[in-house]
């Protein structure tokens, strides 16, 4: 077995499309469930123009929960593992057009309380959170990679 | 993968959840709900850091009438630093220097009313704010000017100034209406408002601020380090929810 057919295994597809679901329906319940706190970290981001803000704030997470639902039920995976690597990559950009802005943010990922933390400790906090939109945009290639397999299995 | 299909999808996928969010939203209290469109000015404008913006300090008793009144600044609001961009761009920024109208003669505290007091130290300004510091904000609360409190409910509802009114700035709906009833309420536009959130890089009090400037309240003082300096000053507190 080569390598390339070691990373686009289903059994390891599978699991990473469910991880990467979980990760998605998780960021989405505390957002959904309180919509003002997420438009206030939505606005603190300075990059949508104010009257889609509001929006921005009620359509994101619901976007990231049916994203979620659909990576960890198999339906429409593939459709779903594009829209979630758009989705990584749109927040990649945001949070590095802040930290070029010098404008200390918390990213509002999981948890959209204010976490507290100083100048400081936000800048630190983006690059991890920069880096760690890499790493689940590397498990949406692999779930990309991973169907394309399946697909021309199916097919031969 | 076929193109139409994965624009069906796709567009499925969003469909539904715009669908899902402005149902939800819908039927959200009001406390949950957002206005849409949303109502924010300076969206896209990053501010500057509050601890680089200096404030006048306090100063306890009004100006000798003998003092050079055109020199006079407004006790404890802003001032920028000589030489530095005024900060907090792009909100307005306050103007330090106000005109010598009404401070020429000292109030005596024994001899008016508490508005023509409150008036006597803060005027007008003519801005949407002006910032003030914790001392001055405690002058402004023994005198019984109005606090209101932009934080979110729950954060009012755990602790607040003594006798401040929630004004929640991020609940769309909730602050519509409360903004309503205030002026309903007939106050005198030109009396001292003081409005806090929770200090520090906080915004809130001054979107509320652009709000009730919008609405007609000429004399809007934003308490910059709002609650937690509050606290910590041994200010008075009280706990639950909206008066």
């Amino acid at each position: 077995m080569t390598v390339r057919e070691a990373l686009t295994h289903p059994w390891l597809t599978v699991r990473t499309q469910i991880a990467l679901g979980i990760f998605f329906v998780v960021a989405a319940l505390p957002k959904i469930a309180d919509p003002p706190s997420f438009a206030h970290m939505v606005y603190n981001y300075r990059l949508l123009p104010g009257p889609l803000v509001n929006l921005a704030a009620l359509t994101m997470p619901w976007a990231e929960l049916l994203m979620g639902i659909a990576l960890i039920c198999g339906i429409w995976r593939r459709t779903a593992a594009w829209l979630v690597g758009a989705l990584l990559a749109v927040f990649i950009v945001a949070i590095s057009i802040n930290l070029l802005r010098g404008n200390a943010i918390d990213c509002g990922c999981f948890d959209v309380a204010a976490a507290g933390l100083s100048v400081e400790e936000r800048f630190h906090e983006m690059w991890m959170v920069i880096l760690r939109d890499v790493g689940m945009l590397l498990l949406v290639a692999q779930g990309l990679l991973g169907a394309d397999r399946a697909e021309g299995d199916r097919s031969a | 993968m076929n193109l139409r299909r994965f624009l069906a999808e796709a567009g499925a996928i969003v469909g539904i959840a715009v669908a899902c969010a402005l149902v939800s939203n819908a039927f959200a209290g009001k406390e949950r709900q957002l206005a849409i469109p949303g109502d924010y000015p300076n969206a896209t404008k990053v501010t500057a850091r509050p601890e680089a913006r200096p404030l006048a300090a306090f100063v306890a008793e009004p100006p000798a009438p003998a003092a050079p009144a055109a020199a006079a600044t407004l006790p404890d609001q802003e001032v920028p630093a000589s030489g530095a961009t005024p900060s907090r761009a792009p909100l307005p920024t306050p103007i330090a220097t106000v005109p010598a109208a009404g401070r020429d003669v000292p109030p005596d505290p024994g001899s008016q009313s508490p508005s023509a007091e409150l008036l006597g130290r803060f005027p007008v300004h003519g801005q949407p704010f002006v910032e003030i510091t914790g001392e001055a904000a405690a002058w402004l609360h023994a005198r019984g000017a109005l606090f209101l409190d932009a934080r979110r409910s729950k954060d009012f509802a755990q602790g607040h100034v003594a006798g401040a009114r929630s004004f929640p700035v991020w609940e769309s709906e909730v602050v519509r209406e409360r903004v309503g009833e205030l002026v309903a309420e007939g106050r005198d536009p030109s009396l001292p408002v003081v409005l806090y959130c929770s200090g520090g890089d906080c915004e809130d009090s001054h979107m509320l601020a652009q709000t009730l400037f919008g609405a007609g309240f000429e004399n809007l003082l934003v308490y910059r380090d709002g609650y937690p300096d509050w606290v910590k000053r041994g200010g008075a507190v009280r706990t639950g929810g909206p008066a």
